[in-house]
């Protein structure tokens, strides 16, 4: 839920990496404390489990600088991806303004993607949102595999089993090494401020 | 594809899966590769090939294990535990912002903080109801059930809760207790719990309600339709603050009143029951200060 301080002219609203276990989602958000160091206004929090899994969750707070008269704040979390931290991806899916989906471009994944974003759809539907209003963005990461020889799924199959209902944006990616990381963020960001744009009229001039 | 080939990309995949701690899609290449290998008949030295994956899968099994044993939740520096109450309360309202943040404290795993903040809150009187269960549900997730029934036995003889709260509470950890396995006999209130309805659902039965509406059947007003948003909900205890400017109402609303015909709104449902007014408190600080706080348990649903 996004804050507007309409005093100070601040906007605050929360984007969160949703998505199956070991997709990358906490990869997304290392990279966009190292390369975005400007734009992080505190350091990020990750709280961890054996194996390296996100317990929690991970969490960077940015400051995009002042945009259409109004200073932007951005909260940028992930969630637990294994199945078991359900309670938890409610938790952190609260008040949440826009959504990455962190899609796993590995075939053997295909299956863990759709579960994911079921599990997706039914949190935000407890909390009264309706996925298809929601500003989402898919990001097929892993894409740097197929170099390596591992099956990948490709985008017109990926794009077939996640997107072809919600018609959202799509980026394929590579967030271990930070290919098309900031273009995925770049993305939600321009959807989620339009949509609080509609319904906090938070900018001076509209024309986003 | 020769068999040596086919049988090294399914090696070279397992081992890519397992870089990815994706142990259980790893685990599955390794078995297929060993299922190859052990009907083929063109390999020398197959018995050190099929050991050398048996001991890869081993590895992996062990792991996967050490992952699914793994179910300690670390304790937080007060740093992360103050970020959490920041990030998890969204109220307007600086008491409820304060018991959310210490909910959110207790869903993170650290019940310790979160007992602390909840007496605090407790012995302040802010939301006496939710405060006192949330400090069972500490206690029972630190697995420690008797300091529940002592510190039930306090409140019985302390002076922090009403005679209702502490009927409602005593259910409450009873059922928990049940749940856990204890068997213990709890502090008897004045009223004797045996006259709490039989009916009574338990308390996770009940769905979180955001709102409710209700039909006054008594007193001045009645006929007349009150709407309220719910701000805690405990079970099937909700909470609900009503302003000081509608005294007249509040004063209809006495502790015991029967409300036979509520309406429920949830985010997936609405629904019809009734209700009992449980408990009624008046704020004595805060922004709040002069409304009024009314414990409402939901009988039937």
């Amino acid at each position: 839920m996004a804050i507007f301080n309409t005093r100070d002219r601040t906007i605050e609203c929360r984007i969160v990496y949703y998505g199956p276990g070991r997709g990358g989602k906490t990869t997304n958000l290392e990279y966009i404390h190292r390369a975005f160091r400007k734009q992080t206004i505190g350091e990020m929090v990750s709280i961890n489990t054996t194996g390296d899994r996100t317990l929690f969750f991970d969490f960077l707070p940015m400051g995009l600088g002042k945009i259409r008269g109004c200073e932007v704040k951005v909260q940028l979390y992930t969630v637990p991806g294994q199945i078991r931290y359900g309670s938890t991806r409610k938790l952190v899916l609260k008040g949440v303004d826009g959504v990455v989906f962190v899609a796993d471009s590995l075939e053997v994944r295909r299956k863990e993607n759709m579960l994911s974003l079921k599990d997706l759809q039914q949190n935000l539907a407890e909390q009264n949102k309706n996925i298809f209003k929601i500003p989402l963005v898919y990001q097929y990461n892993k894409r740097d595999l197929a170099e390596e020889g591992v099956p990948i799924m490709p985008v017109e199959v990926m794009e077939r089993d996640l997107n072809s209902k919600l018609k959202i944006p799509s980026l394929p990616a590579s967030a271990v090494n930070g290919k098309g990381v900031g273009a995925t963020l770049k993305e939600c960001l321009k959807l989620t401020l339009h949509h609080l744009q509609e319904e906090l009229k938070w900018a001076v001039q509209d024309g986003l | 594809m020769s068999k040596k080939e086919y049988i090294k990309s399914l090696v070279k995949e397992a081992e890519l899966y397992r870089t990815q701690s994706l142990l259980t899609e790893s685990k599955k290449k390794y078995l297929q590769a060993l299922q190859f290998i052990q009907k083929t008949q063109l390999f020398s030295n197959k018995e050190k090939i099929v050991g050398a994956i048996k001991n890869k899968i081993r590895i992996l099994e062990k792991d996967q294990a050490r992952i699914t044993e793994d179910k300690v939740t670390p304790k937080l520096s007060k740093d992360v535990q103050g970020l959490i109450k920041r990030l998890f309360s969204f109220s307007n309202n600086k008491e409820a912002v304060r018991v959310e943040g210490a909910v959110a404290l207790a869903k993170f795993g650290q019940h310790e903080r979160a007992l602390k903040e909840f007496h605090s809150l407790l012995n302040e009187g802010t939301f006496p109801l939710v405060s006192a269960k949330n400090i069972i549900r500490c206690h029972m997730s630190l697995k420690s059930p008797d300091a529940a029934i002592n510190e039930f036995g306090h409140w019985v003889s302390g002076d922090l809760l009403s005679i209702r709260q502490l009927e409602n509470i005593r259910v409450f950890l009873q059922t928990l207790l049940e749940k856990q396995g204890h068997e213990a006999k709890l502090p008897e209130v004045v009223e004797a719990p045996s006259q709490i309805p039989k009916t009574e659902k338990k308390q996770d039965d009940v769905i979180d309600i955001c709102a409710v509406k209700l039909k006054l059947e008594d007193g001045p007003q009645k006929g007349n339709i009150a709407e309220f948003d719910v701000n805690f909900q405990s079970g099937n205890v909700i909470t609900v603050i009503v302003s000081a400017q509608q005294k007249e109402l509040v004063d209809t609303l006495t502790i015991g009143i029967q409300l036979p015909d509520m309406e429920f709104y949830s985010p997936i449902a609405i629904f019809r029951g009734s209700g009992i007014v449980f408990g009624k408190t008046q704020i004595k600080s805060g922004p709040k200060k002069g409304d009024y706080v009314l414990d409402i348990r939901v009988d039937s649903a």
